[in-house]
């Protein structure tokens, strides 16, 4: 008797009843540490951003710091400075530049990783991981002295390959052959993670899927068509996605290899940022360019945003 | 069949040309590190290096300041990583195994952070450090980096879990085991590759990083090794020997975790940036 009692008691109202809300409560106390960092380092910057950027912010009011609100006139000013248009024009080029050599020489060299003998597949792949790998300003430093004036390798084997004009040829004196080489330097490390990714959609393709369009006599270019590049959309699109966010953006090796320069040829929107923000202190001027950016960066993947959002939706 | 054989030995030459590519310039860093300088800024033409000398990485490793960034990058980049693994996993859990109003919510906020352009933010986020008094100071910095892996990290892992069958853990459930034990000893185990590859992701997006060192980081003993790398030349005049040892060093760390987690890092991203 006073055993059931006892059990009964002890255990349905005191053992389960404080469980209920503490259940229903650790979903968000499980998250509040990741919402409030990002609410705090991300969430309030983005917020900042946008207040900062209809303000007069430079130098005089951070020291003294009011508040001067002044409307549209850092757009206005922005807008209508040539050189905001020029690296307006330069960044989306140069992103388009990046972004179709990363992803075509990513998928040639997927391609190649499938039809190459075995021994050299296990090469390639190491080379790749060994570019992959290197620290973006460790790979510019490299690439600099690669492309040294006098010393580089790049130019001393153009002389010894006959074109004697390369004796000293200076790659950084035009804005246009900077922005070259900072491309190539760009595609060399962003290949291997296109290759990669799509490599190992290649590998995912059944191969009865070959056998029967060879069995229907397709020719090598049709089988590519009609079954490799089906598989691989999906990825490709991936792949071109991120790579538009990450080459918009980059900073590290167009700031590291020229400044900017020269007079301001390789200077795109991330750099004028750095240079109106830090080096010039107009902080107000230097958020309208981000706020620029990041409209034009919404507006470049919208459609993928649109999808991504889509699926998860769907789920 | 001796058609396909010349087109496989034709592709395979291919193949050879890509990898020199894609290695070359790891080797030219290396063995410019090993060559004698005289050797460096001569006319000749030497694809080898003749006469190996270590000479370069003890005077880079030995010029002012490198062994400094070196311990900054390192505090800077196992900081933000351990914060971002303990608020990306606790936030990765509920994401992906349970059900609670607001869940889309939550969703989306951490969707569009992934996508928030940190370039974009230099400015506002150097105002805000400046405000919090952590300019020049390494906190700052992990805060900044935290801040940046976060999103990633709890997305990434949120595929990460939803990869292992609940129906596993409730299996331990049944078996007696809590909840909490239930994942400990269950998910958390079959987690470890997820964890690996993603704080590996974490560390080298805060080594790599440049603008925010660059910006933040104004007296000399608080830089980061990129930064310290970006003003070798103009500190030291252009020595390129001690330039291409200094790299050497900055690229090994990196080279090491991809060797190891390069299977998982491919899954890792895609994962992470098409859905989990």
């Amino acid at each position: 008797m006073t055993a059931t009692t006892d059990t009964g008691v002890g255990i349905t109202p005191s053992a389960t009843r404080p469980h209920v809300p503490w259940r229903r409560r650790l979903p968000y106390l499980l998250l509040l540490p990741a919402t409030v960092t990002v609410l705090a380092l991300v969430g309030y910057p983005v917020l900042s951003a946008v207040l900062t950027s209809f303000r007069q912010s430079d130098l005089a009011q951070l020291v003294s710091g009011e508040t001067v609100w002044n409307g549209l006139d850092n757009y206005t000013a922005v807008l209508s400075d040539p050189a905001f248009w020029q690296s307006t024009v330069r960044t989306l080029l140069f992103t388009a530049a990046c972004v179709s050599t990363s992803v075509l020489g990513g998928l040639l060299v997927a391609l190649l990783m499938r039809h190459v003998h075995r021994v050299v597949r296990g090469v390639l792949q190491v080379s790749l991981v060994l570019a992959w790998a290197m620290p973006m300003l460790a790979a510019t430093t490299v690439f600099q002295w690669m492309f040294d004036q006098n010393y580089g390798i790049l130019n001393k084997t153009l002389v010894q390959l006959g074109f004697p004009s390369f004796a000293g040829y200076s790659w950084f004196s035009t804005g246009l052959s900077t922005m070259a080489v900072i491309m190539v330097l760009i595609a060399w490390q962003s290949i291997p993670f296109v290759a990669f990714t799509l490599y190992a959609g290649i590998l995912g393709v059944p191969g009865e899927l070959y056998e029967a369009a060879s069995l229907d006599g397709a020719s090598s270019w049709q089988a590519f068509r009609s079954v490799t590049w089906t598989a691989l959309r999906p990825l490709v699109n991936v792949v071109t996605f991120l790579s538009l966010l990450w080459d918009f953006k980059v900073f590290t090796q167009v700031w590291a290899i020229r400044q900017g320069g020269p007079d301001g040829g390789s200077t795109t929107l991330p750099v004028l940022q750095f240079i109106k923000g830090i080096a010039t202190s107009h902080f107000g001027i230097a958020a309208a360019v981000s706020v620029l950016m990041t409209l034009m960066l919404v507006a470049i993947t919208w459609q993928n945003l649109r999808l991504m959002l889509r699926a998860e939706e769907a789920e | 069949m001796p058609r396909a054989g010349v087109k496989k030995v034709v592709v395979s030459a291919v193949g050879v040309l890509a990898a020199a590519f894609f290695a070359f310039p790891t080797y030219w860093m290396i063995s410019t590190a090993l060559k004698p300088s005289d050797q460096l800024l001569s006319d000749s033409y030497d694809l080898v290096p003749f006469g190996v000398t270590f000479r370069h990485f003890l005077d880079g490793i030995g010029k002012a300041g490198f062994t400094t960034a070196l311990g900054n990058s390192v505090i800077a980049a196992l900081g933000a990583v351990a914060c971002a693994l303990v608020a990306g996993l606790l936030a990765a859990v509920p994401l992906a195994r349970m059900r609670f109003r607001g869940r889309k919510g939550f969703v989306l906020l951490v969707l569009v952070a992934q996508m928030a352009p940190f370039e974009a933010l230099l400015i506002p986020m150097y105002l805000l450090m400046r405000d919090l008094d952590l300019l020049d100071r390494l906190p700052g910095l992990i805060l900044v980096y935290f801040g940046a892996t976060l999103p990633f990290t709890a997305w990434t892992l949120r595929g990460f879990i939803r990869g292992i069958p609940a129906d596993l853990e409730e299996a331990a459930m049944v078996d007696g085991c809590g909840r909490w034990s239930a994942f400990r000893r269950v998910t958390l185990p079959l987690l470890g590759p997820g964890l690996v590859a993603t704080s590996v992701f974490g560390f080298i997006t805060a080594w790599n990083e440049f603008l925010y060192a660059l910006t933040f980081m104004q007296s000399e003993d608080k830089f980061t090794l990129p930064v310290w790398l970006s003003g070798f030349h103009t500190q030291f005049g252009t020595d390129w020997g001690g330039t291409m040892a200094a790299s050497t060093v900055f690229t090994l760390p990196v080279l090491i975790f991809f060797l190891v987690v390069q299977r998982n890092l491919v899954a890792g991203l895609t994962a992470g940036a098409v859905k989990g």
